[in-house]
């Protein structure tokens, strides 16, 4: 569903991505890894918008992203979490979620919608008239998550969302995502640094490493990799 | 002086203050949505404000003169429609000129593209003067209203020896700018499109991956900022007699306002206006003239020094 061939970008002279490319499939959850600086969330921006590549190509479904402008790429059933949550910190929780819902599907399903959001993260249904602002970091990352869901799309990618917190509420966020990956028809691109939590979750990965795939395949043959037992999992 | 006539004074000036503040605070909340969602000072919002007003002027001098039009509440029907006719020329100005230096295609530019900007609306005003003034004129004008002559009078009060006037014209002015505030504000708290541009304004990238067109947001905040200080313009048309070049003046009082309000806030860019005509109203009758300004501008700088975040600066933004 989604498919990139041969993407490159760089910002000025400084190529971040080279020759990058990545497939998701109807209904996968997939993840992709590697160190900080390697390209993941510019990976991400290309397939939003808001960076363009300079060469490649980006499909989703029938479309060829490169010739939708970015705000309507959410609008095809694409949401993206983007790193560091991005929430509107001056617009109430409910208004965020409304926000997220400004696709036709996110209209069409709005009240199913916030009821399993609500039910898979309470915290934002007590707090749903406070600013977004006053949440704390792991509570945002969950409004960030409603956020997405809210527009009810097809294709959800996540950034690193479990940066900057305690590993207790990170692993309760995975949780929640592989159940909600379960209980709905989404697929999922997920860019993780917690390698052992992403490659236990996804059915398959990626690793990143300066701008290139040098790896990539099913959770279990990327598991037993050496390379990535040595350098990412520390075993 | 004694302290009554000390105190009529002060109480006259007041009230004055307070009607010109409100209109005053209207035209500072049409700058504050501009600033607020598109991060750009507009230097030619005083100029939407005097095409507020010559629209005003040239309805009222083609069609005032019939009947059904020539009644004494036409004048303000005209400045409220000046609100959406420069709505759309904002749109027209958005498109051909800032969209270029702003938004996505501002971080292509040196500066984050604020220089570009501030050329720009520089420039937009020096055009809109110039152009006001070879086609309207240098004459000074003002839209002709009866009840500008007339008052209510408050009292008497305090033992028959203060007697309070207030202007009908201006009362009706500034209930007419109170209830545009509270009609936007409300519409930009509650409604579809109010939330899409405080959220274009809250967090740009994330609109868009929201769905949401952030040019076309940036559109719609430019064609509100410039239609609402252009209704204020209309409410004073027939207060005092203008020129082509009024804008100057009052864009200062606009971005005094909203600094000292706070910036970004729709209430703090009202209070912040309101509280400038207030000031200047008041310092006019106890200050030489000459010092009327002066007075506003050392508040100005007082309130910079001491609350950087604006006196009304509250956490809640615009926009
Ligand atoms: N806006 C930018 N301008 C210039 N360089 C950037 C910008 N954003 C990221 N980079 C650089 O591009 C590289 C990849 O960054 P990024 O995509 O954020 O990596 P990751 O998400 O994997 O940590 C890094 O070297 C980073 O310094
Ligand atoms: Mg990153």
């Amino acid at each position: 569903m989604l498919k990139l061939t041969n993407l490159y970008a760089c910002y000025g002279a400084v190529d971040v991505l080279k020759d990058v490319s990545i497939e998701v499939n109807e209904g996968e959850f997939v993840a992709i890894v590697g160190p900080n600086g390697a390209g993941k969330t510019t990976l991400f921006k290309a397939i939003s918008g808001l960076v363009t590549p300079s060469r490649g190509n980006v499909y989703f479904a029938e479309h060829n992203l490169l010739k939708v402008s970015p705000h309507q790429r959410a609008h095809l059933g694409i949401a993206h979490v983007p790193e560091g949550r991005q929430v509107f910190p001056s617009l109430t929780i409910l208004e965020n979620l409304a926000l997220g819902a400004s696709t036709a599907s996110g209209q069409r399903d709005w009240n199913d919608n916030l009821e399993k959001i609500f039910s898979w993260f309470p915290v934002l249904k007590i707090r749903q008239h406070q600013r977004a602002g006053s949440l704390s970091g792991g509570e945002q990352q969950m409004l960030a998550i409603g956020r997405g869901i809210a527009a009810s799309p097809r294709l959800l990618l996540l950034d690193e969302p479990s940066m900057g917190l305690s590993p207790l509420i990170a692993d309760e966020i995975s949780e929640r995502l592989v159940e909600i990956h379960r209980s709905s028809k989404l697929s999922v691109l997920l860019v993780e640094q917690r390698v052992a939590e992403a490659l236990h979750y996804a059915n398959r990965g990626y690793v990143l490493e300066t701008g290139r795939v040098v790896l990539s395949g099913s959770q279990a043959s990327l598991q037993q990799d050496d390379r990535i037992r040595q350098v990412y999992l520390g075993m | 002086m004694d302290v009554v006539q000390y105190i009529e004074n002060f109480l006259q000036s007041f009230a004055a203050g307070i009607l010109t503040g409100v209109i005053y605070g209207l035209m500072c909340v049409g700058l504050t949505v501009i600033f607020g969602v598109m991060r750009v000072i507009n230097f030619a919002q005083g100029e939407f404000m005097m095409l507020g007003m010559y629209f005003t002027y040239f309805m009222f001098s083609w069609l005032g003169g019939y009947p059904f039009f020539d009644g004494l509440y036409f004048p303000f029907v005209l400045a409220l429609l000046a609100g959406p006719v420069l709505f759309g020329v904002g749109n027209l100005v958005h498109r051909g000129l800032l969209q270029k230096v702003t938004g996505q295609n501002a971080s292509r530019l040196e500066g984050g593209g604020h220089y570009a900007q501030l050329v720009l609306t520089f420039g937009l005003a020096l055009v809109l003067q110039n152009g006001g003034l070879w086609l309207f004129g240098s004459t000074l004008v003002s839209v002709p209203s009866e009840l500008s002559y007339s008052a209510w009078e408050m009292g008497p009060l305090y033992q028959d020896r203060i007697i309070i006037f207030i202007n009908q014209n201006q009362s009706i002015a500034a209930l007419l700018a109170l209830a545009v505030v509270l009609v936007f504000a409300r519409y930009m708290a509650r409604s579809r499109l109010g939330k899409s541009l405080r959220a274009a304004a809250d967090n740009p990238e994330a609109a868009v991956y929201m769905g949401i067109d952030v040019s076309r947001a940036h559109r719609i905040a430019f064609g509100f900022g410039v239609g609402i200080t252009a209704i204020g313009g209309g409410l004073l048309a027939s207060n005092a007699p203008f020129q082509p070049y009024i804008g100057t003046d009052y864009v200062i009082i606009m971005y005094a306002g909203v600094v000292m309000g706070g910036l970004g806030s729709i209430r703090g860019a009202f209070l912040g206006g309101l509280s400038i005509g207030i000031l200047q109203q008041v310092s006019a009758s106890f200050l030489p003239n000459q010092l009327q300004n002066t007075m506003i501008f050392t508040c100005f700088l007082l309130t910079i020094l001491l609350r950087p975040q604006g006196l009304f600066g509250l956490r809640e933004r615009v926009a």
